[in-house]
């Protein structure tokens, strides 16, 4: 922490003597970025800084100061439109739309704070640039530069493009979705033609607290819980269920085992969501599987034993049945992939390590939980975490399986969820169907505030330097 | 079952073009003159306001008009209305047109255009349930000045007024045939049998078959406690009034689940009832015309429908009630070239084109001309019915406290009040500031 707060102060002490010790040109940077290369002869160099101030103050000054200013409110002026019978043409009046004033209120604070950043170290390069010609050290040509760039910096090349898809594709999104969760954005506030504006933390208590007849609270923690049930069992089952049939498979009884591997593999050749709907016609309520278990009596076996109450199995459509089938469904989908992994890394186990272990006298059991098992686990530790990660957001697997079916429990429709959703696809129940951003977005943050936190602690546990020792 | 689907559209969609054939050889003479009439009367109507707004219009556009049209992703209607808009663009052949089809069924048009209304098509065909949201959310360019026809004056009445809102209208109506209605095998069951639902299922566990409602759906639902009295309406804040959990509505809920109980009564969505209805199981069904072709195919010689049965509470039987269903088509209020998408929306909906789908897609028209023109069981049948329907309003706060409400009576629960009273306060909830 103090050692931040030190790189903090250096940072802006830098600054300062950069521009208290700069001679006419250091100080003339102050003003046109460029000035300080031009004085030490790199025309290049200080002409692209010069653009690029240029630019951004352009579109800071043009463009989104426009946005920015409006951001406090989201907009003022709705939106009204006259139309003329004669020209057949709306009149529009100046209007704000909300979305566009946070979205490029957002893209615009970011360039401000890019370009401050850039400004600091342009003055601290600058001043480097004229302490080496004081100490008559060689300054780099453009052309010099740019060979650099492929050779000694190449990290700054190659890093360039990522860094800027990633402030572009994650960093504005998340933001963004992050602040609508703080506004009223719903259906009775859509942009064009509607302003929303903030609401501070109402969305939050709404969620954690429930209203009198809102039950989201109520929808909350079950949708909660059962997330996070399903995505630990929905890892551990498939990644259990691979290994033990990439043993079986592997086992030297068994023939055939390439045959049996392809026949795995080709289930995953066939879409995931077209066996999905494949899979949740069938069980649906009056689908084949429904009819078979009554035409074999299974049926009415359960419905005398008091199991079920109407005249088919409600496999995928009442909370119980529903809950276990999709995970039994999910163990069948998966399996085959965690198959695949398990062979790659069965087949790697260090054969020294079971070999002594043999001659020490341990049994199959004994080796399979003490060596085998832990070293599986030690590779794929990181990648079952990201399945978890990625099972909290298995969308395809829930909503293709039970979108059709509806919810007994009035507590869950008042809040447009039902006992199967996870968090995600009540986001998109929300969303698509209610057009309710703000709550999904409130959700949307919980759940990335539940990945993130997973993801840490996780890396930072499991792939701790001197662990890697251990299996070398 | 895809392709099983996939082949009965198609014979749908000839037997439509088939009849579509027939019946325009059979009307030449008269849309002929239909047609004429309606260029007099628009003529006379209409004031020169009118052709000098075409005239300006055509004179300030130059190059390429964009319009995008979504309409239902079926085969028959993307055909009708690729048709009409090239007859569309020969009708104003001076300008250069480059209209896209989009395929947005009307049952999903709100939810598309709402996702972002700038990006959303010039010109859809929408259901009438999606007419409060999409006002107001402003989607919809109101219609407050026609230039070739006047929809409120060739159009059936209630279809105009499911239209507007607060005395405006915002759309052009269409068809008048989104409702629903009874289907039914009429070998198996007689008139008699079909008037009420005890019969129905009495028959129906007679004869080991099935027939079904899609009773966990707030749409569906509504028919039996409208139908009983019980109230549902809409607030200025979009919230809704809702009265069924009253001593009417507990016995409506009772006779629901009196009828859900018997082993032959299935409440199925379509997805499910189509296979059902195809294997043979399906015997009667509350649908509306857009499976007209999947029953008629299945019943032959025994295809009927009627209206809705009536349904006993407390002893006496009550005719089921049920929503009214239009199609209409809009014009978005964000449109780039909102002349040219307020003429196409016209063009589609005027008599001819009207007559045009209908015969396309068997579907009844919202102009009372152009439906007189076409006829089958199912339009008789919803015409039978449409003095016990009701024009659909209501709140977004409705669809799933009803469809949880559905399911509970499906399952039947035994706490009904209670269920009703958690019904009424998630349909009456507040919306959210």
């Amino acid at each position: 922490m103090k050692k931040m707060l030190n790189a903090f102060k250096k940072y802006f002490a830098d600054f300062g003597t950069a521009v208290a010790k700069g001679d006419i040109w250091c100080k003339l940077s102050l003003l046109v970025m460029g000035a300080g290369y031009w004085g030490r002869k790199q025309i290049v160099k200080g002409i692209i800084m010069t653009v690029l101030e240029v630019v951004v103050l352009l579109f800071t000054g043009l463009f989104s100061i426009n946005y920015i200013k409006d951001l406090g409110t989201l907009g003022t002026v709705q939106y009204e439109a006259k139309f003329d019978p004669l020209t057949m043409k709306n009149t529009v009046n100046d209007y704000d739309n909300s979305l566009l004033i946070l979205l490029y209120g957002i893209v615009g604070i970011i360039v401000i704070v890019a370009f401050i950043l850039l400004y600091i170290s342009n003055m601290k390069a600058v001043y480097r640039l004229q302490l080496m010609k004081e100490n008559g050290e060689h300054i780099n040509s453009f052309r010099e530069d740019l060979k650099e760039l492929i050779n000694g910096k190449f990290y700054v090349t190659l890093l360039t493009l990522p860094s800027i898809g990633v402030i572009l594709m994650n960093i504005v999104p998340i933001l963004f979705m992050s602040c609508v969760a703080f506004t009223n954005y719903d259906i009775d506030h859509m942009p064009p033609n509607y302003l929303f504006t903030w609401t501070g933390l109402s969305n939050f208590k709404n969620m954690f607290t429930g209203g009198a007849t809102i039950t989201f609270s109520y929808a909350f923690i079950r949708i909660l819980a059962w997330t996070m049930i399903w995505a630990v069992t929905a890892t551990f089952t498939t990644f259990i269920g691979g290994i033990l049939l990439a043993k079986l498979i592997n086992h030297q009884n068994t023939y055939f085992k390439k045959v049996w591997r392809a026949l795995f593999v080709v289930t995953i050749a066939i879409p995931q969501f077209v066996t999905l709907l494949l899979v949740s016609k069938m069980f649906s309520d009056h689908g084949i599987v429904n009819t078979w278990c009554s035409n074999l009596g299974l049926t009415s076996f359960l419905r005398d034993a008091g199991v079920i109450s109407g005249n088919f199995i409600p496999f995928l459509s009442k909370p119980g049945w529903s809950h276990v089938m999709i995970i039994l469904i999910n163990i069948w989908v998966g399996v085959p992939y965690q198959m695949l992994t398990a062979t790659g890394i069965l087949m790697n186990i260090p054969t020294d390590q079971l070999e002594s272990a043999r001659i020490d006298g341990a049994n199959k059991w004994q080796i399979f939980w003490k060596i085998t098992m832990p070293y599986i686990l030690f590779i794929c530790g990181p990648s079952l975490i990201q399945s978890v990660i990625a099972n909290i957001n298995n969308f395809n697997v829930i909503y293709l399986l039970t979108s059709g079916t509806a919810t007994a429990n009035m507590a869950f429709a008042n809040s447009n969820a039902k006992e199967t959703d996870l968090l995600i696809t009540w986001l998109f129940t929300l969303t698509n169907d209610n057009s309710n951003y703000k709550m999904a977005s409130v959700i949307g943050i919980i759940s990335f505030v539940i990945c993130a936190l997973l993801t840490l602690l996780s890396y930072s546990r499991m792939i701790k330097g001197d662990k890697e020792e251990v299996y070398q | 079952m895809k392709k099983k689907v996939l082949s009965v559209l198609l014979v749908a969609s000839m037997v439509a073009s088939m009849t579509a054939c027939g019946s325009s050889k059979n009307n030449e003479g008269t849309t002929a003159n239909t047609d004429t009439k309606t260029e007099e009367t628009a003529q006379t109507e209409s004031t020169a306001s009118a052709d000098d707004a075409i005239a300006n219009l055509i004179a300030a556009t130059d190059g390429t008009v964009d319009i995008t049209l979504w309409c239902s992703e079926l085969e028959a209607y993307q055909n009708v209305m690729k048709d009409l808009t090239e007859k569309f663009k020969q009708q104003y052949s001076d300008v250069d047109f480059n209209i896209n089809i989009g395929a947005v069924s009307e049952a999903d048009a709100k939810d598309k255009i709402l996702e972002d209304i700038d990006a959303a098509a010039d010109v859809f065909v929408f259901a009438d349930d999606q007419v409060n949201d999409l006002v107001n959310a402003g989607a919809l360019q109101e219609v407050a000045t026609t230039y070739t026809y006047d929809p409120t004056k060739t159009n059936s009445f209630a279809t105009v007024e499911a239209a507007s809102k607060d005395g405006k209208l915002y759309a052009y109506p269409l068809t008048a045939s989104n409702g629903y209605f009874l289907y039914y095998d009429s070998s198996i069951f007689s008139d008699e049998d079909v008037a009420s639902w005890e019969a129905l299922t009495a028959k129906a566990e007679e004869a080991g078959k099935k027939v079904g409602c899609d009773i966990a759906n707030g749409w569906y639902l509504y028919g039996f406690f409208a139908g009983a009295g019980c109230e549902l309406t809409m607030n200025e804040d979009n919230s809704n009034n809702c009265d069924w959990n009253n001593a009417t509505g507990l016995a409506v809920a009772k006779s629901i689940e009196n009828i859900t109980s018997s082993p032959a009564f299935v409440s199925v969505a379509d997805a499910d009832a189509i296979p059902m209805l195809q294997d043979g199981d399906l015997a009667a069904y509350v649908s509306g015309t857009w499976n007209t072709a999947s029953f008629e195919e299945q019943y032959g010689d025994g295809y009927a429908a009627c209206k809705l049965p009536t349904f006993d509470v407390d002893g006496t039987a009550t005719q089921m009630g049920s929503y009214a269903g239009y199609k209409f088509v809009g014009v978005n209020s964000h449109a780039k070239n909102a002349g040219w998408s307020m003429l196409l929306a016209e063009y589609l909906t005027n008599e001819e084109s009207q007559l045009a789908i209908g015969q396309a897609t068997s579907e009844g028209p919202a102009n009372t001309e152009a439906a007189k023109q076409i006829d089958s069981p199912a339009l008789a049948a919803l015409a039978a019915q449409s003095e016990f329907a009701d024009q659909q309003v209501v709140g977004n706060q409705f669809w799933d406290p009803a469809k949880a409400l559905g399911q509970n009576l499906v399952d039947g629960a035994s706490d009904l009040q209670a269920v009703l009273d958690d019904a009424v306060s998630g349909i009456t909830q507040p919306v959210a500031e």
